[in-house]
């Protein structure tokens, strides 16, 4: 006699929205999802924990639900790995995060209600370009060093290896209300991995290289370069690592007289032309007096490479030649468009007589280092050519390349690799920037974020285990460039510190808030009885083993 | 292949600038996402060390943006009524003592008054509980001389009038009634408002009873500043017949403290019938999110239902969703969020051993007679031979059920909901 407890077909507003927003699909969510790619999640770096927190999902009918199949054991690396923390650094940040699923029982028993009347701000207009979030200034009252951003992005980059749709759904809308380009660094992280992870899930790229384009090369040249010299001016991410290249170029030379040798100077890096001015300069004050010629070798970059690539009409030549005329230094500028697979003398045209330094910042990273080792092929044609210093800047951070499949075939590795690169970025040119926003401030954000699409970070255990493996040794640095680079750091935020500690073996790093963000390391041939044997020109080999071992006398 | 072009933002489709002329696509993307960033808030608030606090100050201060207790769609009302009871967990740490009287005392009484007569046109939820519980106690009562009704939350005390007039209507003589009405202790100002609100309505209700001729008396029993009750306190005389009546449903306001232990000691009152009408709301036990969603529904449900009814009234529905919604929004939160019981008072009863009185086949048709006069929305079912539920499509609203006493009287103490005793309500 009972009537009532069916589903009514007609429900009205709000009970609809409940059900649709646990099975509700957006479109360009449900390809991804439904191609064979995603049968290549691990799901061993799923936590079975993530589960519990949505049961009530679960109910839900019509959820397209993915099972993943377990993934067959990685292939062993061609060579040992190098030593890393990775494993053990994720799985402990994983933990972190995790969001709990148990209701906290609060101690003071008292079951009455309660209703806080909320001052509430004026209402902001809903438009996107200003969706108010921005507007509660830094943080809404949150801890400044919160990171409630990733609260939102890793559970949701662990959701999609887990295939658990409707959990990604859930998560991207409220990354999507939060998100925002211009607020402070946890609304622009929430941006910019948002954009990540829609780019992951519309491309289905579990596999597939993204070819992350820089913005740099859309840049107007004048803005471009406003941009790059504020940067600099604001942000020692690349500054401090310049800095410390260019005060061990110096000290490499020695205070010898060079009248009759040349420098040459092969430079992969970010800096545009930025870093040498004050070489130069430093040059012509050297005691011994400026080399006969300054050769410089810039390699650029194909857009694919973000921060190296520059836009077209943007020419650092020009500048730098008028700059040497000026100071009356005899500079030769060439140039390799794209960096190669392998640096050779003929296409450095390098001779006999000229003091060869190989100064790759922020570079190498691009270069592949699984399944194929492009990156040790690469530095051993480094080697080869015998260089009297080797200069190593890198990002000391995990592989975070969305297309590299050296830690798995899950999403969720990298994504985390690329957020936390991200956070570092984001917080310190907050920090930088005052809070402030403006275009430079976003140039450079935006392509910090191509760049982490791209960045196959490796730490600096990992490229020291490379150098080493093809003959070098590190090079201490000296007194002064240490403290020339303290000297730099200390007119930026105080966010920022010097780790030193390892100067003797030529390495000093450069840390935000505690956190590692990069190093900078020196490296020289070592004479092993393989390059004796194998050397063309010992006579050049034996000169410079030499001029090593009296400088570390 | 991809080209990467930063001036082009991320845009899920239901953000609401895709279809600026579409109103109603418009409400429903909103609303899509308010629940999401509801549940988002939640699952932030119910991390256990407090990591996330910072992540739920910012979902809420989106939801702030974007959702006003006087908004233009049901959903955002409700948004708004749930996101301020978020807001409030984070801030329990301070440890205010809740006072549920200020929830009333935010609103002019003028205001309580008219929402109150809203929701009763409104809603049959009022009068579906009041009339099913005063059915059956006339049932019960049928042969008595003297009945002694103990409310627990006699408000206005509009439950009494109808039940007088079926009394005097029923029977000559009409029996002897007494009501005790059971007051708070509370804070002083609460207590005076309250005592004073719950005297006018004596007084009321005797005015009423002279005027047709019901020979009536009233009482007070004031519980204890701990909300416990003492049995002790009412005064019981020989040859009445007892009934407990027990309404937690709108308006009444949930007080979870001293339900149980009223409960617990109207047991040893040797009630002829027990009267219990509560909100369907919550589930017990499980994690605070997947009740929190639950809860959403159910006060969706009652949104829906009284949208349903009058479309066209949005501010007088606000005024109702402000007065009475948003208070038992919060409090059902809280609770939740506390790990507490909340409602489902049935089944504690049945475990405790009250035993089920069937609901009579005219009280059926009487609930059934009565939704007629609203929108068709709503459903009467029957639960179980002595409980009725009323539903709004396929959501529960709440139910009435009634309850003889057990037949051994239990003086162990009472049990209050304050324990932290997980009831097993709804399997």
């Amino acid at each position: 006699m009972a009537t009532g407890g069916e589903p009514d077909p007609n429900t009205s507003a709000i009970l609809d929205w409940l059900g649709d927003s646990i099975s509700f699909i957006p479109p360009f969510l449900r390809d991804p999802y439904e191609s064979p790619a995603i049968d290549e999640i691990d799901r061993q770096l799923w936590d079975p924990f993530e589960e519990q927190n949505h049961d009530h999902l679960n109910n839900i009918p019509n959820t397209t639900t993915i099972t993943p199949t377990n993934s067959t054991p990685q292939p062993s690396p061609p060579l040992p790995a190098p030593p890393s923390e990775q494993q053990s650094k994720l799985s402990k940040k994983r933990k972190q995060n995790q969001p709990n699923t148990q209701t906290t029982n609060s101690s003071d028993g008292d079951n009455t209600e309660e209703i806080e009347e909320t001052k509430r701000k004026p209402k902001k207009p809903n438009s996107k370009a200003n969706n108010g979030v921005g507007n509660c200034g830094n943080g809404c009252g949150t801890n400044k060093d919160s990171r409630w951003a990733e609260q939102l992005l890793l559970p949701c980059a662990t959701a999609i290896d887990a295939g658990d749709l409707s959990r990604v759904q859930h998560l991207l809308y409220v990354l999507h209300e939060v998100a925002s380009l211009t607020g402070d660094a946890n609304h622009r992280l929430a941006w910019h991995g948002l954009q990540s992870l829609t780019h992951h899930l519309a491309l289905n790229t579990v596999t597939a290289k993204t070819a992350s384009a820089s913005t740099f090369t859309s840049m107007d040249p004048s803005a471009f370069r406003a941009a790059i010299f504020k940067f600099n001016e604001v942000s020692p991410w690349f500054a401090f690592p310049n800095s410390l290249a260019n005060s061990a170029i110096l000290q490499t030379l020695g205070g010898g007289d060079l009248r009759r040798r040349s420098l040459h100077i092969v430079d992969i890096g970010v800096s545009h032309g930025v870093q040498w001015p004050t070489l130069l300069e430093a040059l012509t004050r050297r005691p011994g007096g400026p080399p006969s010629l300054v050769r410089l070798t810039i390699v650029s970059a194909a857009p694919t490479e973000p921060f190296a690539a520059a836009p077209a009409g943007y020419d650092s030549s020009s500048h730098l030649l008028r700059y040497a005329k000026s100071i009356d230094l005899n500079l030769e500028i060439s140039r390799i468009d794209t960096l190669p697979a392998a640096l050779d003398r003929e296409t450095l045209a390098t001779s006999a007589d000229e003091t060869l330094i190989v100064c790759a910042q922020f570079r190498l990273h691009h270069l592949n280092h699984f399944p194929d080792d492009e990156r040790t092929a690469f530095l051993q044609s480094v080697a080869d050519l015998s260089p009297r210093l080797v200069v190593v800047s890198e990002n000391d951070g995990d592989c975070g390349g969305s297309g590299c499949g050296c830690g798995g075939r899950g999403f969720a590795r990298g994504f985390g690799a690329r957020t936390e690169y991200m956070w570092g970025f984001l917080d310190s040119t907050s920090a930088a920037y005052k809070g402030r926003d403006s275009g430079e401030r976003r140039a450079v954000e935006e392509e910090a974020a191509a760049e982490v699409e791209v960045g196959m970070w490796e730490r600096e255990e990992g490229w020291r285990w490379r150098l080493e493996g093809v003959g070098m040794e590190g090079v201490g640095f000296g007194e002064e460039a240490v403290e020339t680079a303290r000297g730099m750091l200390r007119k930026y935020d105080s966010g920022w510190e010097m780790r030193a500690e390892e100067r003797e073996r030529g390495i000093v790093r450069l840390c935000w808030k505690g956190r590692r963000i990069s190093f900078c390391s020196l490296w020289t041939m070592t004479i092993t009885p393989r390059q004796q044997l194998g050397a063309v020109d010992g006579g050049v080999l034996l000169g410079q083993a030499g001029a090593v071992t009296g400088r570390r006398k | 292949m991809i080209d990467y072009n930063p001036s082009i933002q991320y845009s899920p489709p239901p953000d609401s600038e895709a279809h600026p002329t579409n109103k109603a696509g418009e409400d429903d993307a909103k609303g899509l996402r308010l629940v999401h960033l509801l549940m988002g808030a939640a699952e932030a608030l119910a991390d256990p060390g407090n990591d996330s606090r910072d992540l739920a100050k910012v979902i809420l201060v989106r939801l702030k943006e974007l959702a006003s207790a006087r908004g233009p769609t049901n959903m955002e009302r409700l948004a708004s009524h749930f996101a301020d009871a978020l807001h409030s967990l984070l801030d329990s740490s301070s440890h205010k003592h809740n006072n549920p009287d200020k929830d009333l005392l935010l609103h002019h009484p003028s205001e309580v008054a008219a929402a109150f007569q809203l929701l009763q046109d409104m809603s049959p939820c009022v009068k579906f509980g009041h009339f099913t519980a005063n059915q059956a106690i006339l049932e019960a009562v049928a042969r008595e001389r003297r009945v002694h009704i103990v409310d627990y939350d006699i408000m206005e005390g509009v439950q009494w009038a109808s039940l007088m007039q079926a009394l005097v209507s029923s029977a000559s003589p009409p029996p002897h009634l007494r009501i005790t009405a059971v007051t708070r202790a509370g804070s002083a100002a609460a207590r005076r408002s309250s005592i004073g609100t719950v005297q006018e309505t004596g007084r009321r209700l005797a005015a009423f009873a002279a005027s047709i001729g019901q020979p009536f008396s009233f009482a007070q029993c004031r519980l204890d500043a701990d909300e416990g009750f003492r049995p002790s306190s009412v005064r019981v005389s020989k040859g009445e017949a007892v009934i407990v009546n027990c309404m937690l449903h709108l308006p009444h306001r949930a007080r979870g403290d001293s339900v149980g232990s009223f409960m617990a000691g109207a047991r040893s009152l040797g009630p002829r019938l027990v009267t219990l009408v509560e909100e369907e709301e919550e589930v017990s036990g499980g994690a605070f999110v997947g009740r929190f969603m639950e809860s959403l529904r159910h006060f969706s449900a009652l949104y829906d239902s009284l949208e349903a009814g009058f479309p066209m009234q949005g501010h007088a529905r606000a005024l109702v969703e402000r007065v009475f919604l948003g208070p038992r929004i919060a409090g059902a939160v809280a609770r939740m969020y506390r790990g507490g019981g909340g409602g489902g008072w049935g089944e504690w009863m049945a475990k405790e051993g009250f035993g089920r009185v069937e609901f009579s086949f005219f009280n059926y048709c009487q609930a059934k007679l009565l939704l007629g006069l609203f929108n068709d929305g709503y459903r009467v079912a029957e639960a179980a031979p002595n409980k009725l539920v009323l539903g709004w499509k396929s959501q529960r609203l709440l139910s009435a059920s009634v309850w003889a006493a057990p037949a051994v009287v239990d003086v162990s103490p009472p049990v209050s909901s304050t324990s932290g005793a997980d009831f097993d309500f709804f399997n």
